[in-house]
């Protein structure tokens, strides 16, 4: 727990074996278990819409920021590698403080797999999105794992991005499920409201409703 | 704008607010010409509904003008008139395409509570709390609707407001408790609460085949609305009444072939469970006061079906599982998935089979919706249905 940021990179590669590892031989596996200031998030959602469309969507790094939450830019650096800008909810000197990191591809199965994981700068993260075809033959099953080595970063994540990162993971692949089949994001930020107290104030955080929905296609939506 | 905001519990007031902008490109914005106050807007208003914060825009039954579409609308112009259902849904989602629209996956940006809560997300809905979406409701001079390339209906006869405005909640639900209750022709129908989905539920019962429906309530108003319809009524707050004996005395002892519920989590009960759930949901051990739901259990005949249109939010206690084991009973519920129903009961009231306005006992100015909130939840001045005009003065 005591990595200081910038002792990076430490992110291992993800195990190869396995879709996100949920099943083995027609065993159910439950997700990796936190510790050595490891955590671990798995999520899966049954999108409508084809593999490959799915695969495009999400093989596509530098459109990212319109459906992962707090992601500003992505910049691909070659044809595996790129660059991540995420905006904090922390300020320096008024001005909205970012995080940056280099990540690599590792696999990439079109259709069927991408894996990655960071190489350096402020985040040390791996994951994997694996793609199957549902068994019903309707839409394809999207699983996600994700691990987060954050070292003292860990601690103060929810404080300086604002939401849970295990939480974040499990939104953004609600983004991607609702922009894939609807093309936009439900937003309820921006809406009239009446006068807000001093609770609801706090509620909002705790309800997630600070973490800025990211746009999806509707940068031009009226 | 003007519009209705819920201040705290037992407390709405009229605001100023800011009119609503296009979000997404499938959003509309309606000019609101008619709106109205559900009997569910009152657990919310009585503090049932976690999730509701100070400011929270209310209100889920309106129609209205379209005033403005985003770039993603093509079935609606500015200038269509049309009714909204309370429910919001994708139209490509899974559940969407099961037209099981009210389970709708894509439609509420704050899924993450309410699985919290049912494990898994239903729609979106106007106006009523954040759990179930944090959208702004049309208890207001105008409203944003998202999905407005599926929900809302386009009127196109010159059929007035309040013949039409029930589609977009109550009218629909009253008839999917009907088509829940699993109603065969001759049947003997059971229903709690002669409110205003009561009321459509008794109707539906009829449209769908009921021989005879039973409906049971304590105000002498309703009771009259629904033996109006065609039913026959038991009032339980007679003296010596009990509802059981009743049901079995009208039904040769064989109980109804459905019960419809419709009712829900406020359910007034003068007996001693009564009591008990007014404690429990004081302290707070329970969230829910499910004395009908109780009683459509016990009452309804064996292998009989038992329909939920009222609302339940939480949990439930004492609820006789054993009973509904031991007769095979069956149990429909749930949100109404309102894009089912709102075109073919349109065509309905087209026909002049019926004409859901008859329910309405007042009709008000926005201004005086927070003493009207008042006088509906404690059933004063024989209220029955409360539609607003928000642009009268």
């Amino acid at each position: 727990m005591s990595k200081a940021l910038n002792e990076k990179p430490n992110a291992e590669p993800l195990p190869v074996a396995t879709a996100a590892g949920i099943l083995l031989h027609g065993r159910y596996l439950a997700p990796p278990e936190d510790k050595d200031g490891k955590i671990w998030v798995r999520t899966s959602a049954l999108i409508n819409a084809n593999a490959e469309v799915l695969y495009s969507m999400w093989r596509d790094v530098e459109a990212a920021p319109l459906w992962q939450e707090q992601i500003e830019k992505v910049t691909s650096t070659g044809k595996v590698t790129s660059h991540w800008v995420m905006r904090t909810v922390a300020k320096d000197n008024d001005r909205e403080k970012t995080i940056e990191w280099d990540s690599e591809i590792l696999r990439d199965e079109p259709g069927r797999r991408i894996a990655w994981r960071s190489t350096g700068g402020e985040s040390d993260n791996a994951g994997e999105v694996v793609f199957e075809p549902s068994p019903s033959g309707r839409g394809t099953l999207v699983t996600v794992l994700q691990e987060f080595r954050l070292g003292k970063l860990a601690s103060v994540w929810q404080t300086i991005v604002g939401r849970n990162p295990k939480q974040a993971v499990i939104e953004n692949l609600r983004h991607f499920k609702a922009l894939a089949e609807t093309g936009e994001i439900p937003r309820t930020q921006g809406q009239p409201h009446g006068p807000r107290g001093t609770i609801a104030e706090i509620k909002k955080s705790i309800y997630g409703e600070e973490t800025t929905t990211p746009p999806g296609l509707n940068r031009k939506a009226s | 704008m003007k519009a209705l905001c819920w201040m705290g519990s037992s407390d709405v007031e009229v605001h100023t607010v800011d009119d609503p902008t296009i979000l997404n490109p499938h959003d509309a914005i309606i000019k609101i010409t008619r709106t109205a106050i559900c009997g569910s807007d009152l657990h919310l208003y009585d503090g049932f509904i976690p999730t509701m914060e100070q400011g929270d825009i209310l209100g889920h039954e309106f129609m209205g003008i379209v005033e403005d579409t985003g770039k993603s609308v093509s079935n609606l112009q500015r200038g269509d008139r049309v009714v909204v259902p309370f429910t919001i849904a994708c139209g490509n989602c899974e559940f969407c395409r099961k037209k099981i629209w009210s389970a709708c996956d894509n439609t509420n940006p704050n899924a993450h509570l309410m699985e919290a809560a049912y494990g898994y997300s239903g729609s979106g809905l106007f106006g009523y709390s954040h759990m179930m979406g944090g959208y702004a409701g049309g208890q207001a001079q105008y409203v944003r609707v998202p999905f407005a390339n599926v929900g809302p209906l386009k009127i196109e006869s010159d059929l007035p407001d309040e013949k039409v405005l029930f589609l977009s909640d109550i009218f629909p639900t009253g008839y999917m408790a009907a088509e829940n209750a699993q109603i065969h022709e001759g049947d003997t129908v059971a229903v709690w609460g002669c409110g205003p989905v009561g009321q459509f539920a008794i109707a539906s019962a009829f449209m769908l085949g009921a021989a005879r429906v039973i409906a049971i309530d304590r105000l002498r108003e309703r009771l009259e609305l629904a033996r109006s319809i065609g039913s026959i009524t038991v009032d339980y707050s007679g003296e010596d009444v009990s509802v059981l004996t009743a049901l079995k005395d009208l039904t040769g002892g064989v109980g109804p072939d459905s019960c419809i519920d419709a009712v829900g989590l406020e359910a007034h009960s003068a007996q001693l469970q009564g009591v008990y759930d007014k404690v429990k949901t004081a302290l707070m051990l329970e969230t829910d006061r499910p004395s009908v739901l109780r009683q459509a259990i016990q009452s309804v005949r064996k292998g009989g079906t038992v329909s939920i249109p009222g609302v339940y939010g939480g949990l439930l206690d004492k609820v006789p599982f054993g009973a509904a084991f031991g007769k095979g009973i069956t149990m429909k519920m749930g949100q109404t998935n309102m894009h089912n129903y709102m075109k073919p009961l349109l065509e309905r009231i087209e026909k002049g089979q019926i004409d859901p306005s008859y329910i309405i006992s007042h009709r008000i100015t926005l201004d005086q919706a927070p003493e009207m909130y008042k006088v509906w939840r404690d059933k004063k001045q024989n209220v029955t249905k409360i539609v607003i005009d928000p642009w009268a003065a």
